[in-house]
């Protein structure tokens, strides 16, 4: 009998690879495409050896097409395969942006319902490697705007593998962004299976005074906030949505009705961005329930910069998500 | 007795005639009518190249067209009503009235539908034959696009990987000379010779009169056989012109009038049969005549029903943006 705790310490690479195998192994119409994926195994090593173990049928290392990897994942997921497809870079989701937007999204409604796009679109973004301005954004916002897509944004190990598999199962068109910077990044992970539900907030850090909303890596530096904030005594509260497109209000309202502070943290831009969705809709469902107006911290709004110094300050970390958190408390 | 070969012109000018007409109707009846929305992008002129090439498909292959498609779709057998009825935003059209002119579909006729974003078709036609293949299906998927479409990149990166992958897929361009108002000769690098351009990708390349449904036909299936057989896509470039605007609001001022009444005298894929058969008194014209009047009334028919069908409810907008029976998949956080 396996120990339904029982724990594995793995990376976000290896959480994400446990998933497409978990998925591959369990249904046979589950295939990979992307640039690089097969025999080098992904540039950041999230599909190594997945060829090998499945063969070059079911994970094909394609020529440099992103507007043909996405339409073919679209073409292929109507006849009923479940292709996971990865875009090399967030960045180059413009590229393949018809597949996403205008086809995926809206050929089940387009179609009356006939059809369906059980479509998978990984594609690690973000920043803080020194890639600069083409190779590290955060375009969350983009696709949560576009009504038929879900948008998972989650940089935890165990989120990343449960929420992978969920999305490959669903059978709507799913963008899973990753992070790029957390690929080594260890986390426990069940060694059972876990499908974790697409929509769905998690509270990773229960607290009283003040709700920080973070997603991907901006997570990391809301979570070390909340603690250097702890020792001055501000208990804060740390949720992480995972889920952008369905978002879990639900779970965001009821921690601010308890604390009645927000603060959203993203490492995409505030103008226009989901954090500016989830300020917004608390301040229409729950303006009475705050204490002061909500704030928000992105990075700055530039392109990314190369030289280490300008990419650190661009990029909101633990100092300047405590520094909103004094302000607003103060 | 007549020979198969005559019966089936027969059938092929009934089924020319059926685009012809339901698309006349549009044209002469419900565009001055206001009797859609938007703009409808009609085939007139091209009829031989849609019934050619989808009477060489097989009941397990699969076609995917661009936003003039009606041809296609009813070539393949899509309820006359049902399509009529989209077109009008009935609730009993083909798509419920989400999609109209641009988008119909029919999955139970292997129409993964019409994609009117220039280009967009031919990843999805190639991913669908991926599909195929690895089902195990011998269907072949056949990708219908203008001349416009052949310089998109989505176009070049469907055919090196359709030709890499030995993908079931025929590419099938209806060269009509214009996109919208850009003549191809001002698009296109050797304009003359755009079938060539399947050579660097290392596939057959056609050039073919699509004013002639028999030859239409003949090298289709040809090139879905090549398809289903050896997994071999092809690239056929039908000649073919458009009697008509690019949709029903096109001033066309890009082209002189008598271009259009000549090419019309000359080429018309109807009047074509119509000589071959008349001419050498194979086939009596009254009978050409019965079969006239058969398929207009039975656009008439059709047109009458859809257009006597409801309306949607304004609400139906809501549903269908979401498959929501996902077991994982929670819907209480989709913005209202």
């Amino acid at each position: 009998m396996s120990d339904p705790q029982a724990m594995r310490n793995i990376t976000y690479a290896q959480a994400i690879r446990t998933a497409l195998r978990e998925e591959m192994k369990r249904d046979e119409r589950v295939v990979l495409w992307g640039e690089d994926i097969g025999v080098y195994g992904g540039v950041y090593g999230a599909t190594t050896g997945l060829q090998r173990e499945f063969g070059t049928e079911r994970v094909r290392d394609t020529p440099i097409s992103e507007m043909a990897i996405v339409g073919m994942g679209v073409g292929a997921a109507l006849l009923g395969l479940r292709p996971v497809v990865e875009i090399m870079y967030e960045d180059f989701l413009a590229h393949a942006a018809d597949g996403v937007v205008n086809q995926a999204a809206k050929w089940g409604y387009m179609s009356g319902g006939q059809y369906r796009v059980p479509l998978v679109v990984r594609s690690p973004g973000g920043g803080g490697s020194g890639y600069a301005a083409q190779h590290s954004q955060n375009l969350e916002a983009w696709f949560a705007h576009i009504p038929g897509l879900i948008v998972v944004a989650t940089c935890m190990p165990r989120d990343a593998r449960g929420l992978l598999k969920a999305a490959i199962r669903d059978d709507n068109p799913v963008v899973f962004l990753e992070h790029k910077g957390h690929y080594t990044y260890k986390g426990d992970v069940p060694r059972d299976e876990e499908v974790l539900p697409l929509g769905k907030a998690d509270i990773k850090r229960p607290g009283r005074d003040v709700t920080i909303v973070a997603w991907s890596k901006a997570l990391v530096a809301a979570l070390s906030a909340a603690d250097e904030l702890a020792s001055e005594g501000i208990d804060a509260e740390v949720i992480d949505p995972r889920t952008l497109l369905p978002l879990d209000m639900d779970t965001i309202l009821a921690s601010v009705g308890r604390t009645r502070h927000l603060v959203v943290v993203s490492e995409s831009h505030a103008y226009c961005g989901v954090s500016a969705e989830i300020s917004a809709q608390v301040c229409e469902r729950a303006f009475g329930e705050l204490k002061r107006p909500p704030k928000r911290v992105g990075s700055h709004f530039v392109p990314l910069p190369y030289s280490e110094p300008m990419e650190s300050y661009v990029i909101p970390d633990a100092a300047r998500v405590a520094e909103a958190v004094r302000g607003l408390l103060a | 007795m007549r020979s198969d070969r005559v019966e089936q012109l027969l059938a092929f000018y009934r089924g020319m005639l059926r685009i012809r007409l339901f698309e006349e109707k549009i044209l002469d009846v419900m565009l001055p009518g206001r009797m859609f929305r938007g703009s409808s992008h009609l085939s007139i002129g091209q009829e031989a190249v849609a019934v050619g090439v989808v009477s060489a498909l097989g009941p397990q292959d699969y076609l995917i067209t661009s936003h003039r498609g009606h041809g296609h779709c009813l070539a393949r057998g899509m309820d006359m009503e049902g399509a009529f009825a989209e077109i009008m935003g009935r609730s009993t059209g083909v798509c419920a009235g989400k999609g109209g002119s641009m988008h119909l579909s029919a999955r139970d006729l292997g129409i993964l539908g019409e994609n009117p974003v220039v280009g967009s078709s031919a990843p999805m036609a190639a991913g669908a034959a991926l599909a195929l293949r690895m089902q195990g299906s011998h269907g072949v998927v056949a990708c219908f696009f203008g001349e416009g479409a052949i310089n998109t990149g989505a176009f070049h990166e469907a055919v090196n990987l359709a030709a890499l992958w030995s993908l079931p897929v025929v590419f099938v361009c209806e060269n009509n000379r214009y996109a919208i108002s850009v003549p191809v000769d001002v698009a296109s690098a050797r304009a003359k010779a755009i079938h060539e351009r399947a050579l660097g990708y290392g596939i057959e390349g056609h050039r073919i009169d699509g004013m002639n449904v028999l030859d239409v036909y003949d090298i289709s299936m040809a090139a879905i056989e090549k398809a289903r057989r050896e997994g071999r896509p092809s690239f056929l470039v039908f000649d073919t012109y458009r009697f008509v605007g690019h949709h029903t609001a096109d001033s066309e001022h890009y082209r002189p009038k008598d271009e259009v009444l000549q090419e019309f005298r000359a080429h018309d894929p109807i009047h074509f049969v119509e000589r071959s058969v008349a001419d050498d008194c194979i086939v009596d014209m009254t009978e050409l005549v019965r079969i006239r009047d058969e398929v207009r009334a039975e656009v008439d028919a059709a047109f009458a029903r859809a257009l006597g069908a409801p309306w949607p409810s304004p609400e139906d907008a809501l549903g269908g943006a979401y498959v929501e029976t996902s077991a994982s998949f929670t819907c209480t956080g989709l913005p209202g």
